[in-house]
């Protein structure tokens, strides 16, 4: 079967039947305010009150979590120790290793730092768990995002998965004709072309066909478009969409008064 | 006044040295099944991609005479206008997935919504294509993961829902098995009997036979035999130009020269003629 | 007006049906190279195949979707890095506008720029990931090495400061081959397929100036560094 490049979770909830652009709003604010905020646990705080809640509301808490211990924490984790180790020091020393010191400064801006990256990437990961690529780009191509960057965005979620596939193929079929993938150095250069050369080139030819069937069914047609699925914008949309704007604002601007 | 109207057609593709379409002129009535034939190389392609459009506004190129479908002159078009007339479907299937849909259903939605068709209009045609061409239980199913005639069918459909006043297949069965292709040419012959006029750019001889009105056979982009499927598809010019005659005719011809064909019985190209000539062979006429 | 049209000369249909593809053979040319474990990425190969084709637009875009699509598939340590790979879509693209995609040799020289923008670009977004600059030298070089995205082990002891101007320049040989190999006609397709008429000129020489120009080159980084280092 073919592999999805989705992390969409077909489930019904409270976040699911949220408009997208409310959920875009809702990434963009939560990095603006967990980057901008005046406070240093103040990204900690969204993740405890915010993030982590929502992903119950959601209700795909499960995969949030599966998510997070796989994708994000690994990264997360090195860039906290780094920033421990390299960010110039302020403060008591409390660790030294080889030329490397870890102050509290240093400490307390690698907390920072590495609560910040953990509400901007588990943002977006709570916006693709509950929102379809599809409906997520129709919705933006309404709002006036070019239809044909909406196609690529689209079409590389599905060409992707459908090249991985032809990869594995050719490479289980060179490796059956007595291509070495082990070997020294010179033997592994060697392998690269048989593997790559027929897929980047057979996919390639395809694009003029591609660019051809698209054409036919009026791709570049100056018609207004429109859109065979509805895609209900409702006032709490609105309501839940000004609040974090207000919420925003209220955060950048609250550095100028602090 | 013939739907389509071709007058002094003489195409050369860019940065090639030699024309694609030589002084070709054709008339085709609406509703009428027209079949090409001719070797590989002999402009059939050229001939599909310019009656859709394609040439010249995709292709480019030097093109000379003029290509009328409808009240729509070719060179005074452009492309998008061109295609809500002409649909086009080609030889490989996966390559006429958009790639850009997940569902089938929305595959073939995909064209409406790029002309604005209103969305209620949008799921009836859709339905209705969808029905017509046998693929309504596939709605759900991602365009990737079908076999080579279900997507070929799917294709069609994509085209079919746009409402276009020709279609133009240019060797729709070539990349499919027995039963993709007579999935696809079911398709066809149906469209056809609904008032749709067919260009139809094939090798396989005894489709043809059994469904086009007319045949044209190619050779070096110039048009040189032209008449009934019979007459067409018998005719002897057929091995000059490249054309295997299909079994039926050779089996027949065999016969002919042995003395043993029926007097007048017409040289078959389908099983059903032969069988109506062979039988007769053997009931002693 | 005048700048968002050149920026829109770079986009066709065939552009638009490219991206998706060149972002797939970034990804799984990627990700073969891990399978053989060589010591290059290679994985800038439709940025710079679109860049020269369609434009420096165009190959921005590949690249930043192609970093955005690697990061959500792959992973997504990679994500901070997209100013980096939208850099190798922009200046391969401006390159090949100079006219610098149409021999080997040329395209060795458009793989050094690519290289060392990438070094350049690279090193803020390590400094910001991981780690301050101070004035000490040592953690300089650790930061520049960390550049790369890989572990901290490697980027302090290893000798990954050739990787780049190596894996770039292979990356737009590789791209210049495939070029190469398609034919005119499917070329002319593209908006920008002037900067790819290939100059005729004895192949072996071509290459032998290239390989001389890369080596050349690539000392000259290596030597840069050892004076930082220094």
């Amino acid at each position: 079967m073919t592999q999805q490049l989705t992390f969409y979770i077909d489930r019904d909830s409270q976040l699911h039947r949220l408009n997208p652009l409310t959920k875009i709003v809702l990434v963009f604010s939560f990095i603006i305010i967990a980057f901008t905020g005046p406070w240093y646990l103040l990204p900690a705080v969204l993740i405890v009150l915010a993030i982590i809640p929502l992903s119950f509301l959601g209700r795909i808490q499960k995969e949030y979590a599966a998510a997070t211990r796989k994708l994000l924490l690994p990264v997360v984790g090195f860039l906290f120790v780094m920033q421990s180790l390299f960010h110039p020091d302020t403060g008591e020393i409390l660790l030294k290793l080889w030329f490397l010191d870890i102050s509290v400064g240093s400490l307390r801006y690698a907390f920072l730092t590495a609560s910040r990256i953990f509400v901007m990437v588990s943002a977006f990961i709570l916006l693709l768990l509950t929102t379809h690529p599809s409906v997520l780009m129709s919705d933006l191509t309404r709002r006036g995002l070019s239809g044909s960057f909406a196609y690529v965005i689209t079409s590389t979620l599905q060409i992707l998965p459908q090249m991985r596939a032809k990869a594995s193929t050719i490479i289980d079929a060179q490796r059956s004709r007595g291509l070495d993938t082990e070997g020294g150095y010179r033997q592994r250069v060697r392998a690269l072309l048989p593997l790559a050369g027929p897929l980047v080139f057979g996919s390639l030819v395809e694009v003029e066909e591609r660019a051809i069937a698209i054409e036919a069914r009026a791709f570049t047609s100056t018609q207004p478009k429109t859109y065979l699925t509805e895609i209900p914008d409702t006032p709490l949309d609105r309501t839940i969409r000004w609040s974090l704007v207000v919420l925003t604002i209220l955060t950048v601007g609250s550095n100028l008064w602090l | 006044m013939a739907l389509i109207d071709i007058k002094n057609l003489t195409y050369q593709y860019p940065i090639t040295d030699r024309p694609a379409l030589r002084d070709l002129s054709l008339k085709v009535e609406e509703n009428e099944f027209l079949a090409v034939i001719g070797r590989n190389g002999a402009g059939k392609s050229t001939l599909c991609y310019t009656l859709a459009g394609f040439v010249p506004h995709f292709f480019r190129g030097d093109l000379q005479g003029t290509v009328r479908v409808g009240e729509k002159e070719s060179a005074e078009s452009t492309l998008n206008e061109w295609v809500l007339q002409v649909g086009l479907v080609f030889q490989n299937p996966f390559n006429q997935i958009s790639g850009s849909k997940f569902t089938v259903y929305e595959e073939i939605a995909f064209g409406l919504e790029n002309i604005g068709i209103p969305r209620e209009e949008m799921h009836q045609r859709v339905e209705d294509i969808m029905s017509r061409t046998g693929i309504t239980d596939l709605g759900d199913r991602s365009p990737y993961a079908l076999s080579g005639g279900q997507q070929q069918r799917v294709a069609l459909a994509s085209i079919l829902v746009m409402e276009p006043r020709v279609l133009v297949l240019d060797e729709p069965t070539s990349q499919l098995d027995p039963i993709g292709t007579r999935q696809v040419f079911q398709v066809i012959k149906s469209m056809s009997g609904r008032g749709m006029t067919v260009v139809l750019a094939e090798h396989k001889l005894e489709w043809i036979a059994e469904f086009a009105d007319r045949v044209i056979a190619l050779q070096d982009g110039k048009i040189i035999l032209e008449g009934s499927p019979g007459e067409v598809l018998t005719s002897p010019r057929l091995d000059d130009i490249g054309i295997a005659p299909s079994r039926y005719t050779r089996a027949a011809r065999a016969a002919k020269e042995e003395g043993l064909w029926p007097a007048g019985q017409p040289l078959p190209v389908r099983l059903e003629e032969a069988r109506q000539g062979f039988q007769r062979i053997i009931d002693g006429h | 007006m005048k700048f968002i049209d050149s920026i829109k000369k770079d986009f066709n249909t065939m552009t638009w049906v490219l991206i998706p593809v060149a972002i797939a053979i970034n990804v799984v040319i990627g990700q073969i190279v891990v399978l053989l474990r060589l010591p290059v990425y290679l994985d800038s190969i439709g940025t710079m195949l679109v860049a020269a084709l369609a434009g420096p637009w165009a190959g921005a875009l590949t690249g930043t979707l192609s970093n955005i699509i690697w990061g959500l598939a792959i992973d997504p340590n990679a994500f901070p890095w997209f100013p980096v790979a939208l850099f190798i879509g922009f200046v391969t693209g401006w390159c090949a506008v100079a006219g610098l995609f149409k021999n080997w040799w040329k395209v060795a020289v458009t793989g050094f720029f690519v290289a060392i923008t990438a070094a350049v670009v690279s090193t803020p977004i390590a400094v910001y990931l991981y780690g301050g600059i101070t004035a000490s030298g040592s953690s300089f070089i650790t930061a520049y090495l960390l550049e790369t995205g890989r572990g901290v082990f490697e980027a302090v002891f290893s000798t990954n400061f050739l990787v780049e101007p190596v894996d770039k320049i292979a990356t737009a040989l590789l791209a210049f081959a495939i070029i190469k190999g398609l034919s005119k006609r499917y070329i002319s397709r593209f908006p920008r397929s002037e900067n790819v008429e290939i100059e005729e000129g004895s192949r072996t020489n071509q290459l032998v100036i290239a390989l001389i120009i890369a080596i050349v080159l690539i000392i000259i980084s290596a030597t840069v560094l050892t004076l930082i280092l220094g």
